[in-house]
């Protein structure tokens, strides 16, 4: 940073809160098309606690001495609304920097350099670390009260922001959250010079002001006169129609006639083509080019501005022909400025209002823009202080410096009021106003008006040498003579093989940034694999996502086709999505919960990196048998303990085809025999929950067996038969049967036909034991408390349970209804085989 | 002003057996950089990368799948919305030559119309090169695809791999455009032939 830019990075820190630190500014930025185009603005990066915010503050001094010589002028949040992008102007040494925040557009000039380099660099850094957190910008509040007015009414509140979205989306889709073309364009003139030669080309400029005259004579002495065929013509006229016709219909033959004539008086020796050509009223501007260089010629386009009558209409004015010739901007203007000896200031208001009204509506947008401009025309400017008598003496004696001392266009521009910055040529010639007609005799008239040099060529912009700059005093046809300049000028000309390269590795690292910017993460394991997996025991393994990229990871598991859900229902994933910031890391938990009947579990979970990659996480392990979770079918087909059971007993057992061993699952028997001995008379027997570890004995010592007696408490025991009917693979009552069973609820002897026809042997034995040992237990309701209708209640939800677990139960009243049935009834008819 | 420097997106997709070296051909053509450490791949992960073509910026996000069997079905999943496939085998396995019809099968049950070359990566040492060139082009000669022989370590015929299949899928691109203009073209006489009698009518 410069000394002097420190100095007032210093005076505008003092503008703000201590927290509030000043990152960068820019100094000299102006705006573009405000309605005061002074480079008082200075652009100001400040972060507050990670979020970022740009504001334009304007400086009453050129070099800001206090900060009370700064005023907010406008503040915007560097939010997901923010965006900015930068737009080179052909030629010159500034960009338009735009910057857009919602609906309103901000745009500056910034001059080229290593600053305004830097301050893109650190707008896009702070865009990213703005984004990368939920920023909280109610700092700025206070400072949208400071604002100036006009610019208030423009922001819109940020209090109500609160849905910071992160970045990065659509980044699949090959979007970035930068601007990656006007990123493209940016760096691309910045390296201009890499790719681009200067080439000389020669430019034939002419004006002549034909006194409405028709074209009656070739224009080759005026137009073809040097050896070698120029590359490129603009060629002017003034007055080639004086009819009201022409005034106000803007309509006149004179052009094509006069356009012809031109192209048959234009060098023979080159084939040229027309690019533009444009006319208002009796001005008329042609630009043709040389063949060979047709294919280099691009962003045509003209404009004319009316100064005559009323200070808009078309007789005086100019008309203006822009283009790019390979990669130099040229713009060529027209003129015919206000008439009359003591006029000379309308003339320099002519000329600025021509500047300041062109406007091509393409980039650049007005003349000034355009890095090489040639100023042709009838610029009407005359010599004062002399009289005719003098003026034709001077010229005589061919004293023609003595009499440019007069010329009040060579004054005017002295002076800093017209065609500043523009260079004219030594003029060698005589002044080419006012003739007599089909003559070289000036003007004997009358009016005698003395002879001046009004149709003047001038120039402004880089390479431009003027070869030659003279009259054409053979064409008569008019009282003036026309004038030509020739130059030489240099163009840049585009090296494609270079501009490839350059181009190429520019993409290059943008592709790189882009890749970079991808969410980047690494995990410590992609299998996990669980020890033996056991009903209803759960476990639990960590895995540790890191997040090792520059961006926030939001990650999230995620189904992979044809799956209800992201993960099995035996695991559970804690959190399943998330957001994780560069350099940190997240635990996610995960835990497996076995209550159904499996071998081994088995998974591939999809880590899902919101507009990133996708890693595979493999969860495996091996399962223990269980009676739990087991069918009634094939438990009853069991001979001993599930985990002494042989393989190949066990699997018969399974598919029903080993004999039936016992009317009522050994499980089923041995607790409610247990519950039977110890539990009767237990009060709230089924309410009380007991310890895990405690079923977990009790399923264990069910599951392999053994000498002693089952453990627990008659309420663990009464729990653990409840679990028992609850996980048993297909419900006491089977889920086809549960609707025609509710329905038959009212009737007890409908529900026991029902029993009878519909229910299998199997599950009928049981469902009459389960609801026997029920009806001893009702024996007992003074000690135990429970009444037929709690247990008609609970037991409905059990021996008939949904499909879906864990879900509110379904008509839950209509199975207490037909259970109630099975409590209060002799049930001892039910036990005689069909 | 086009918000975008890029005058197509193309999605390409990497798949071949595990260890034939899909991530590194990606890293080659993306970063131009080999690591001679081995990380399988578990996941999918893609690059960006934009290339000139006749003066036409294309932009490539190049998908880089887990070649492992467990993950077939998976990683089959991914591969809607690909315009360009590259199956990769590696020379020095004959095994991951052998699984390419595999691979091809895979692309049919998953992929509509699909440009595709073959790729034998690891062509670096002669000595070790069990998939003869002249086989591999017999098969790709018969499937018809075109077959380079790349090699990721020492930057051998990558950058053409990657451009040929871009250029495929590019020239898909056009000629389907084109088809689709020319059936319009019928489309817009038949109505033109439709309002021709309507007018009659009236």
């Amino acid at each position: 940073m410069l000394p002097a830019q420190q100095d007032v990075l210093n005076i505008v820190q003092a503008k703000f809160l201590a927290a509030e630190v000043v990152k960068t500014i820019h100094l000299n930025v102006s705006v573009v098309d405000g309605p005061l185009e002074n480079d008082n603005r200075i652009l100001t990066l400040v972060e507050y606690n990670k979020s970022f915010a740009l504001f334009v503050l304007v400086s009453s001094r050129i070099q800001p001495i206090s900060f009370s010589d700064l005023s907010i002028e406008s503040v915007i949040p560097l939010d997901q609304n923010f965006s900015f992008e930068t737009e080179p102007v052909s030629g010159q040494n500034y960009v338009i920097l735009i910057i857009r925040y919602k609906q309103n557009k901000y745009e500056f000039k910034i001059e080229i350099g290593k600053e305004s380099c830097n301050f893109a660099a650190e707008i896009i850094h702070a865009k990213e670390v703005s984004l990368t957190g939920a920023s909280n910008f109610t700092w700025l509040e206070k400072y949208f009260g400071t604002m100036n007015q006009a610019n208030r009414n423009s922001e819109t509140s940020i209090s109500d922001q609160s849905d910071f979205v992160l970045i990065r989306e659509g980044m699949a889709q090959g979007q970035a959250s930068i601007n990656r073309e006007s990123m493209l364009k940016y760096q691309m003139k910045l390296r201009e010079p890499e790719f681009t030669q200067k080439q000389e080309f020669t430019i034939f400029v002419g004006t002549w002001n034909v006194n409405g005259q028709p074209p009656s004579a070739s224009l080759k002495s005026w137009l073809s006169v040097d050896e070698k065929p120029p590359d490129l013509y603009a060629i002017g006229f003034q007055e080639i129609d004086l009819s009201k016709e022409a005034f106000i219909f803007n309509d006149t033959p004179r052009e094509a006639e006069w356009q012809k004539c031109v192209m048959d008086g234009i060098h023979p020796n080159a084939k040229y083509r027309l690019v533009a050509l444009a006319r208002l009223v009796g001005m008329q501007l042609a630009v043709m080019v040389n063949n060979q260089h047709y294919q280099y010629v691009k962003n045509v386009s003209f404009d004319t501005v009316g100064t005559g009558l009323l200070g808009k209409m078309g007789n005086k004015g100019g008309v203006a022909v822009r283009l790019e010739l390979h990669n130099t901007s040229l713009c060529f203007v027209n003129c015919h400025l206000a008439a009359h000896v003591e006029e000379y200031e309308r003339r320099n208001q002519d000329y600025k209002d021509i500047n300041a009204r062109v406007n091509f509506r393409k980039n650049p947008q007005a003349i000034k823009d355009h890095e090489q401009i040639y100023w042709l025309g009838d610029l009407n400017y005359r010599i004062t202080d002399l009289t005719n008598t003098q003026v034709k003496t001077l010229l005589q004696r061919n004293e023609i410096n003595t009499l440019l001392r007069a010329d009040q266009l060579s004054q005017q521009r002295e002076r800093g009021n017209v065609l500043l910055d523009y260079s004219e040529g030594d003029i060698t010639f005589q002044p080419t106003y006012k003739f007599d007609l089909h003559s070289d005799i000036y003007d004997t008239s009358e009016k005698a008006r003395p002879p001046a040099w009004t149709d003047r060529i001038l120039w402004r912009g880089k390479g431009i040498h003027q070869i030659s700059y003279r009259s054409h005093m053979d064409l008569k046809i008019s009282d003036h003579k026309p004038v030509s300049a020739l130059f030489k000028s240099e163009i840049s000309v585009i090296d494609q093989t270079k501009f490839r390269k350059v181009h190429e590795d520019l993409l290059k690292k943008m592709d790189k940034h882009e890749n970079e910017f991808l969410p980047q993460v690494m995990i410590d394991q992609t299998e996990v694999v669980f020890d033996l997996v056991k009903f209803r025991e759960p476990q639990a393994r960590y895995i540790i996502i890191a997040n090792t990229g520059v961006v926030p990871a939001e990650f999230e598991f995620i189904k992979k086709l044809d799956e209800a859900s992201y993960c099995k229902d035996w695991l559970g994933i804690l959190p399943f999505c998330g957001s994780i910031n560069p350099g940190e890391k997240c635990d996610v938990k995960l835990e497996v919960n076995l209550e159904t009947d499996l071998e081994s579990i088995y998974d591939i979970l999809v880590l899902h990196l919101k507009g990133g990659k996708d890693m595979f996480i493999t969860v495996t392990g091996n399962c223990q048998k269980s009676c739990f979770t087991q069918s009634l079918s094939s438990l009853v087909r069991i001979r001993v303990p599930i985990m002494q059971s042989n393989p190949q007993q066990y699997n018969l057992a399974r598919n029903n085809q080993s004999p039936i061993l016992y009317s009522v699952p050994r499980e089923l028997w041995l607790l409610v025999d247990h519950l039977y001995r110890h539990g009767l008379k237990t009060r709230d027997l089924f309410e009380s929950s007991a310890l895990h570890e405690e079923l977990i004995r009790i399923r264990d010592w069910m599951d392999f067996g053994s000498q002693d007696p089952l453990p627990g408490t008659p309420q663990a025991v009464a729990e653990t038969f409840v679990l028992f009917l609850s996980y048993i693979k297909e419900p006491i009552i089977p889920f086809e049967l549960q609707d025609v069973c509710v329905a038959a609820a009212s009737n007890f002897q409908n529900c026991r036909q029902l029993l009878i026809q519909k229910l299998n042997d199997i599950h009928r034995t049981a469902f009459i034991y389960i609801c026997m040992f029920l009806q001893e237990l009702l024996k007992h309701s003074n000690d135990n408390g429970y009444d037929a209708k709690t247990l008609a209640s609970l037991f409905g939800d059990i021996l008939l349970r949904d499909s879906i677990r864990n879900a509110k139960p379904q008509a839950s009243r209509g199975k207490a209804n037909f259970m109630y049935n099975f409590l209060v009834n002799d049930l001892s008819a039910l036990l005689i085989p069909k | 002003m086009a918000s975008r420097d890029y005058d197509h997106l193309f999605k390409l997709l990497i798949i071949g057996d595990s260890g034939v070296g899909k991530s590194s051909l990606l890293l080659r053509f993306s970063d131009n950089t080999f690591t001679g450490s081995y990380i399988t791949t578990i996941g999918v992960d893609f690059k960006i990368k934009t290339v000139n073509i006749d003066d036409e910026k294309v932009k490539l996000q190049i998908w880089d799948t887990a070649g492992q069997e467990r993950f077939r079905t998976i990683t089959s999943t991914y591969y809607r919305g690909t315009h360009g496939v590259v199956i990769v085998y590696d020379v020095t396995n004959g095994e991951t030559f052998a699984n390419v019809k595999r691979w091809l099968h895979e692309i049919d049950q998953n992929c509509e119309v699909v440009n595709r070359v073959l790729v034998g990566n690891k062509n670096d040492t002669p000595d070790r090169k069990v998939v003869l060139t002249e086989d591999a082009q017999r098969f790709a000669d018969t499937m018809k695809i075109q077959l380079f022989e790349t090699s990721a370590k020492d930057n051998i015929n990558v950058e053409e791999m990657f451009m040929t299949i871009t250029r495929l899928v590019l020239k898909s691109k056009k000629e389907m455009k084109q088809l689709q203009s020319a059936q319009n073209d019928v489309v817009n006489l038949r109505d033109k032939k439709k309002s021709s009698k309507k007018s009659k009518c009236c």
